[in-house]
C-alpha cells in the first residue's frame, strides 16, 4: 500500500467511523443508565433511514402496503435527516415504554429487558417489511440538491476520492458529537443525566426524575441511531428492512471495543472499526466485517475492559 | 403541627418487614435521633420518607400534607432532604457538580450561587477541592460534601443516615458541631445514628427503634441517663 492509497482508506475509514461512532453512542447512553444492551437500536437505525428517505423523496414506498403512496410534502436533505432523527427519537421513547419501563417497575431481571428489546426489534423490522415491502431504497443522486457527487485530489499520478456523501456524514457526525458532548458534559440536564447513570437512587434523593431522566436518553439514543441509519442510507442505500442488523451487531462490536458505558470509547471504537474496515483490501470486501470483528477479539485479548474502559472500582 | 409525622408505618425491606407500625413525629426547629441496633429498620424508615421504598402499611406526613404515595423527586421538592448512608457522592463529578446537583430542584440561579459560597464557608476543605471529582475525597470530606448537598436544595427537614459511620473521632466530632450549627441556622434535623450517646448529646428527642419497632421514646438528656436505655445501647 503506498501512500496515497493509505489516505484513501483513511478517508474511508473515518466517514464511515464518524457514523459508527454516533450510532454506538445511542446504545452506550441506554447502557450507561440502565445497564442494558437495547437490541431494538439496529431496528431505530432502518427505521430513521426509511423515514428521512420518505421526507425527502416525498414518497412512501416503492412496495409493501404503501407503496407508491405520495406524501402531500417533501423536505430537502438537511430537514429531512433532522426530522428523521426526531421522529425516530420518539420510537425510542416508544421502546421504552412497551420494552422497558413495565419490566422495570415490576423488578424483573435485566436479561428478560433484553429479549424484549429484542422482541420489538423483531416486531419493528417486520412492520417495516410489511408497509414498505423489501426492495432496496436508494436515495436519488441528486438528493443534497446541486452539489457535485465528488472531489478528486490528484497527487502526482494518482489519484484520492472523495464523495461529497463521505463529508457530509463525517461533518454532519461530528456536529452532533459535539452538541452531545456539550449536552452532556456541560449543561444540566447533562449532570443529571450523568448522576443517574452514576447511581439512580442517589439521584432520586436529590430530586431527580429518574424515569423522566430514562425516557430522555431512550429519546437522544433513538435519535442517534436514526440519524446514523439515514446517513448510512444516503451512502449505501437502504438494503431492506434488515439494513439495520448488520449494523446493529457493529454497533455492539463499536461499545464493546471501546469500553462499555464510556462516551469518548464509543467514539474511539467507531473510529478504530471504521478504520479497520477500511483497511481490508477491496478483493476481500465480502470479509470486512470479519475484519472488524478479529480487530475487536484481538483488542479485547489485551484490554478486556476494552480501549477507554474502566474496570469499575467501587468506593464505599 | 408536627412538621413530619409517622403514623403506624411499616415498610418492607426484600421480604423483610424491616420496619413495624412505627409512630415518629418531629417538629420544626428540632433535632430528633433515631438509634437502634444494625438492622433495626432506621435507614429503612428513612428510605420510605424519601420515597423510595413503598410503604407497606400507615401513612406519612410532612406539613400536614400525606405523602404517603409521593415520588421521591416530589418530596424533595416539598423540602424534604436526605444525606443517605454511606454518603453516596457522585464520585466520577466535580465537588461543585455534586453542590450544583444538591440545587437540581431549584431554579434561582443567584440563590443557589451564594448558597455554594455558604457551604464553602461552612466546609473550607470543600472549597479547596472544588474541581476534584467527588470520588477522590477522603471519607470526612465526602460526609461533609453530602451533608452540603443535600443542604442545597434549602431543605425544611434534613435527613442525615450515619453521618459518622466509618469516621475517624476528630471528623466526628466535626461533623456534629456542623449539625448543631445547622440546627441553630433554623434546619430541622432526623438523625440515624449507630453512635448512640453522640447522638442523644446532639439531639433534643430520641427514638429508640428495635427490631422495626419504637421501644423507647423521650428527650435525649432524659434517655441518655435512663438505665434500661444506657444498658442496651449506650455500652453502661
Amino acid at each position: 500500500m503506498d501512500a496515497v492509497q493509505f489516505l484513501q482508506n483513511f478517508l474511508n475509514g473515518i466517514s464511515i467511523g464518524s457514523v459508527y461512532a454516533i450510532f454506538a453512542l445511542g446504545y452506550t447512553l441506554v447502557f450507561s443508565i440502565l445497564g442494558i444492551i437495547n437490541f431494538a437500536h439496529g431496528a431505530i437505525f432502518t427505521l430513521g433511514a426509511y423515514l428521512t428517505y420518505s421526507l425527502a423523496v416525498g414518497q412512501f414506498g416503492i412496495g409493501g402496503l404503501l407503496a407508491d403512496l405520495q406524501l402531500p410534502f417533501q423536505f430537502s436533505f438537511t430537514i429531512s435527516l433532522f426530522i428523521g432523527a426526531i421522529l425516530s427519537g420518539m420510537a425510542g421513547v416508544l421502546v421504552e415504554r412497551c420494552a422497558f419501563r413495565p419490566l422495570r417497575t415490576r423488578g424483573a431481571d435485566p436479561l428478560l429487558a433484553l429479549v424484549s428489546s429484542l422482541g420489538v426489534a423483531l416486531v419493528t423490522v417486520n412492520l417495516l417489511q410489511y408497509l414498505v415491502g423489501s426492495e432496496i431504497y436508494s436515495f436519488p443522486s441528486d438528493v443534497y440538491g446541486d452539489i457535485r457527487p465528488a472531489f478528486l485530489l490528484h497527487i502526482g499520478e494518482k489519484l484520492v476520492v472523495v464523495r461529497t456523501v463521505q463529508i457530509i456524514i463525517f461533518a454532519v457526525s461530528m456536529v452532533v458529537l459535539a452538541l452531545l458532548g456539550y449536552l452532556i458534559g456541560w449543561t444540566r440536564i447533562g449532570k443529571a443525566l450523568r448522576a443517574v447513570a452514576e447511581n439512580a437512587s442517589t439521584a432520586s434523593l436529590l430530586g431527580i426524575n429518574v424515569d423522566r431522566f430514562i425516557l430522555y436518553t431512550f429519546f437522544l439514543s433513538g435519535f442517534l441511531g436514526g440519524m446514523a441509519g439515514s446517513l448510512v442510507g444516503t451512502s449505501f442505500g437502504i438494503a431492506g428492512p434488515y439494513f439495520g442488523v448488520s449494523y446493529g451487531l457493529k454497533g455492539l462490536a463499536v461499545i464493546v471495543m471501546g469500553g462499555l458505558g464510556s462516551i469518548p470509547g464509543a467514539v474511539l471504537g467507531g473510529m478504530v472499526i471504521g478504520l479497520a474496515e477500511a483497511f481490508v483490501p477491496s478483493e476481500y470486501s465480502a470479509y470486512k466485517e470479519a475484519v472488524a470483528f478479529a480487530f475487536l477479539f484481538a483488542v479485547l485479548l489485551i484490554r478486556p475492559q476494552g480501549l477507554l474502559g474502566s474496570s469499575q472500582i467501587q468506593k464505599v | 403541627m408536627a412538621l413530619l409525622k409517622l403514623k403506624n408505618l411499616s415498610v418492607n425491606y426484600g421480604a423483610i418487614q424491616a420496619v413495624r407500625g412505627l409512630d415518629l413525629e418531629v417538629h420544626s426547629g428540632e433535632v430528633v435521633t433515631l438509634i437502634g441496633a444494625n438492622g433495626a429498620g432506621k435507614s429503612t424508615a428513612l428510605r420510605a420518607i424519601s420515597r423510595l421504598l413503598k410503604v407497606r402499611e400507615g401513612s406519612i406526613y410532612f406539613e400536614g400534607r400525606e405523602i404517603t404515595a409521593q415520588a421521591p423527586d416530589a418530596v424533595v421538592r416539598m423540602g424534604i432532604a436526605q444525606s443517605p448512608e454511606g454518603r453516596q457522592v457522585l464520585a466520577r463529578q466535580s465537588v461543585l457538580d455534586n453542590l450544583e446537583l444538591g440545587a437540581f430542584v431549584r431554579k434561582d440561579r443567584a440563590g443557589i450561587k451564594s448558597d455554594i459560597a455558604k457551604m464553602f464557608q461552612l466546609f473550607p476543605r470543600l472549597e479547596e477541592r472544588k474541581d476534584q471529582s467527588a470520588g477522590t475525597l477522603s471519607g470526612g470530606e465526602q460526609q461533609m460534601l453530602a451533608i452540603a448537598r443535600a443542604m442545597m436544595s434549602r431543605p425544611k427537614l434534613l435527613m442525615l443516615d450515619e453521618p459518622s459511620l466509618g469516621l475517624a473521632p476528630l471528623i466526628i466530632r466535626e461533623i456534629f458541631s456542623i449539625i448543631r450549627n445547622l440546627n441553630a441556622e433554623g434546619t430541622t434535623i432526623l438523625l440515624v445514628e449507630q453512635n448512640a450517646r453522640l447522638a442523644m448529646q446532639h439531639s433534643h428527642r430520641t427514638y429508640v427503634l428495635e427490631a422495626g419497632q419504637i421501644t423507647f421514646t423521650g428527650p435525649s438528656q432524659e434517655l441518655l441517663s435512663d438505665e434500661r436505655v444506657l444498658h442496651a445501647y449506650l455500652g453502661g
